[in-house]
């Protein structure tokens, strides 16, 4: 009987291992985009199913046309596509109709684009054709460079160490012997320890590949892709939005909490408050944000996401460089906090827990900045305080007034029970009048 | 002429003195101020170190799932952006209108059936000066509902320690205007319908009509749906309030205060334009069931 039981658990285990849901790989043709998203380029796929597709207008989109399989993953709840199995890319043109173009026809060009070092973090360049496999030689170059001089360091590392060591051995020998040491730690003094090579390239360029280039205005357009034999490849016609942002340059905020700084929300709403309970300090990274309508973004970002057509939000391009934050206290008093780094310190003990404390490069040698951010002190005493940001030149900027409420419960709020009460009592009363008129006449 | 207006007064003074010596009135106040307690009380208390962490109370945490749920995550942040205020408002203010509009539909309807109305018209007054008279009943009580919430809120700022920001006194403004034209819609209810219920029942209907198609068209959704709604909406917004109203505040989002002036205009010229229709319906069909 045991066995049977056994065996019919196994055979229902095995079975559930079977059944298991595995999802369906549809093979399709799909738009592969990768849409320049106000900071950096994002990747997305368009499916066959999918009617439209979004960009940003006057940048360069990257499109190309391919056949791939296609499923749902139920843990993520989104499409996926399963390259590995199935990839084919096909040549051909993409035929473009709009109002503000009239027919349009795009071939495939080769092409690269990098984000070049610079004080702002968008910097974008974008190349195509010879000039892309020119800027992709040059990278490479550099990249080449850079790993020999890796080599070399290396090299140069091992055979000082070895070195370091046979003279620490001879030393130790001639101690041992009695014998004068200072020959050997003449040599030991001129020994140089081989420096790190500084000449890694300090942006990545990407592979030269073949792709449709959509730079178009503002507009609603049609799409449509045809191959090699001159025939529109079904499944391919779509809907374009290219849209353009509502506003620019607006001013947001990273703010950081002292005791969850791996958690920073965002303030991006101006004249929006920040509500604190104010246990700890915040640490504050302004940047620069765009507005875009909310479902158009989200679906540039990730074609099958959702959202809501009829809200425009921010979203953050880069930081505010070398920017000032002026504290104005509740009594009129202001100081102008500056941007520091700082460093995140584990607390010592069983808590577990950890503090975050001025960068001290002699201190943490070795070690770069946790954050780089502008300290703004809190106390449960302060009930609020405002600020605003100033750019390198000292100019205040429109957009980046805030301010900052301390919350601490209060004991008073029976007095809004009784307000939200005060109605019914005055009902009482009321009634009570009018009942007593009513029998007096 | 003039003595419509004198008889519009006088039915309207009358009118305002019913509702006061009735209980529901009081009622409609006290449960729009507990809710607007509750909800502030309750964005207190989600208030941590790093901000408003709905986590912390569930009656939050179960509201912002929804919103988020229906709306997206942008419109939550902007909502609560200023503080608790902007959505208190609303929830506060919705059942004292729906009240004041559905009592007003009741009554004419009531009244209509009994022959009052029938009886007045025989008199000094006739039914389009009932119904204004209707109508400026309500709109003083929409008018005192709100400052009533403002100094509640005002309060409830003053003790907590938070803003009543200026996206909340631009909807306070917009309000106003949201409101008069339901009353409107609640006039044209009951002057179609031959009684009470059926004048109710037709108000709700529009009402609801209005409230499903924008909370459609601004609800996240994909791309069928979206295209959906959004033609249903274009082709219903010209007669809704709400449509007016979003126009408002999204101009306001913008920074936009001619815009919003316009919304507010609209609004207006959408309820002269219900009550004018109703005047005409009422020649027509008179006040006798």
């Amino acid at each position: 009987m045991k066995r049977v039981v056994v065996f019919l658990v196994l055979i229902g285990f095995l079975g559930g291992i079977a059944f298991s849901d595995v999802p369906v790989r549809k093979e399709e043709l799909i738009y592969s985009i990768l849409a320049f998203a106000g900071k950096e380029y994002s990747g997305t796929f368009c499916r066959q199913d999918a009617d439209t597709i979004y960009l940003m207008a006057n940048v360069d989109n990257f499109l190309t046309v391919r056949k791939t399989l296609v499923y749902f993953w139920p843990i993520t709840q989104d499409w996926k596509v399963d390259t590995d199995a199935l990839n084919k890319p096909f040549e051909g043109t993409i035929v473009i109709t709009g109002k503000k173009i009239g027919e349009k026809k795009l071939k495939q060009v080769r092409y690269t684009y990098y984000n070049a070092p610079g004080e702002y973090e968008v910097n974008w360049k974008v190349f195509t054709g010879d000039a892309a496999d020119r800027e992709w030689k040059k990278y490479s170059k550099m990249v080449d460079a850079y790993w020999n001089a890796v080599e070399k360091y290396y090299q140069a590392k091992a055979k000082y160490e070895a070195e370091l060591n046979k003279l620490t051995m001879e030393i130790t020998k001639a101690r041992k012997a009695g014998k004068d040491t200072k020959h050997y730690l003449k040599i030991l003094n001129s020994l140089k320890e081989p420096k790190e090579p500084t000449n890694r390239p300090k942006y990545y360029v990407k592979p030269v590949e073949k792709a449709f280039i959509f730079n178009l205005p503002i507009g609603v357009y049609r799409i449509k892709f045809i191959n090699k034999d001159g025939k529109i490849m079904e499944g391919s016609e779509k809907k374009l939005v290219v849209f353009g942002k509502r506003r620019s340059n607006g001013i947001g905020y990273d703010v950081i909490p002292g005791d969850k700084w791996t958690r920073p929300v965002q303030s991006k709403t101006p004249a929006s408050v920040l509500y604190i309970d104010g246990t700890t300090d915040l640490y504050l990274r302004p940047f620069y944000q765009d507005e875009f309508n909310d479902l158009y973004y989200n679906k540039m970002i990730k074609n099958d996401s959702k959202g809501n057509p009829n809200i425009i939000k921010w979203v953050r391009i880069q930081q505010v460089p070398k920017a000032r934050v002026e504290l104005i206290k509740k009594d009129g008093s202001s100081v102008v906090v500056l941007e520091k780094p700082y460093y995140v310190e584990q607390t010592k003990g069983s808590s577990l827990g950890y503090r975050i404390v001025p960068f001290d490069p002699k201190k943490y040698e070795g070690r770069s900045p946790s954050l780089r951010a502008f300290h703004i002190p809190i106390s449960r005493n302060i009930k609020y305080m405002k600020f605003r940001l100033q750019d390198k030149n000292g100019k205040y900027l429109k957009g980046s007034d805030r301010q900052i409420r301390i919350i601490v419960k209060s004991n008073l709020s029976f007095i809004l029970f009784i307000l939200a009460l005060l109605p019914i009592g005055i009902m009482f009363l009321v009634l009570a009048v009018r009942s007593r008129k009513y029998y007096a006449g | 002429m003039n003595y419509r207006i004198n008889a519009t007064r006088a039915i309207a003074k009358r009118k305002i003195f019913e509702t006061l010596i009735s209980p529901g009135f009081y009622i409609a106040i006290s449960i729009g101020l507990f809710l607007g307690y509750f909800l502030i009380n309750g964005f207190v208390s989600s208030i941590d170190s790093s901000g408003l962490n709905y986590s912390l109370n569930s009656v939050y945490e179960l509201i912002a799932r929804f919103l988020s749920g229906t709306f997206g995550e942008t419109f939550v942040v902007k909502l609560f952006s200023e503080g608790p205020f902007l959505f208190a408002l609303y929830v506060s203010f919705i059942p004292f209108l729906f009240y004041l509009a559905i009592s007003s539909v009741f009554k004419f309807g009531f009244e209509k059936k009994v022959g009052a109305i029938e009886l007045i018209a025989y008199g000094p007054a006739d039914g389009t000066a009932y119904v204004l008279a209707s109508f400026v009943k309500d709109f003083f009580f929409t008018v005192i509902y709100l400052l009533i919430l403002l100094v509640f809120f005002f309060v409830s700022a003053l003790i907590n320690n938070l803003v009543l920001g200026p996206m909340f006194f631009y909807s306070l403004l917009l309000i106003i205007f949201l409101s008069i034209a339901f009353f409107a819609y609640g006039i044209i209810a009951s002057i179609l319908t031959d009684n009470a219920a059926s004048g109710i029942a037709l108000f709700l209907g529009i009402a609801l009509f209005f409230i499903i198609v924008k909370m459609g068209s601004f609800a996240i959704v994909s791309g069928y749906v979206v295209s959906l709604s959004n033609v249903f909406a274009w082709i219903v917004k010209w007669f809704s309030p709400l449509f007016y109203w979003s126009l408002g505040l999204s101009a306001i989002g913008y920074g936009n205060v001619g815009l919003y002036l316009i919304s507010m205009l609209l609004n207006i010229l959408l309820t002269v334009a219900l009550l004018i229709i109703s005047h005409f319906v009422l020649k027509v069909r008179g006040v006798r069931v």
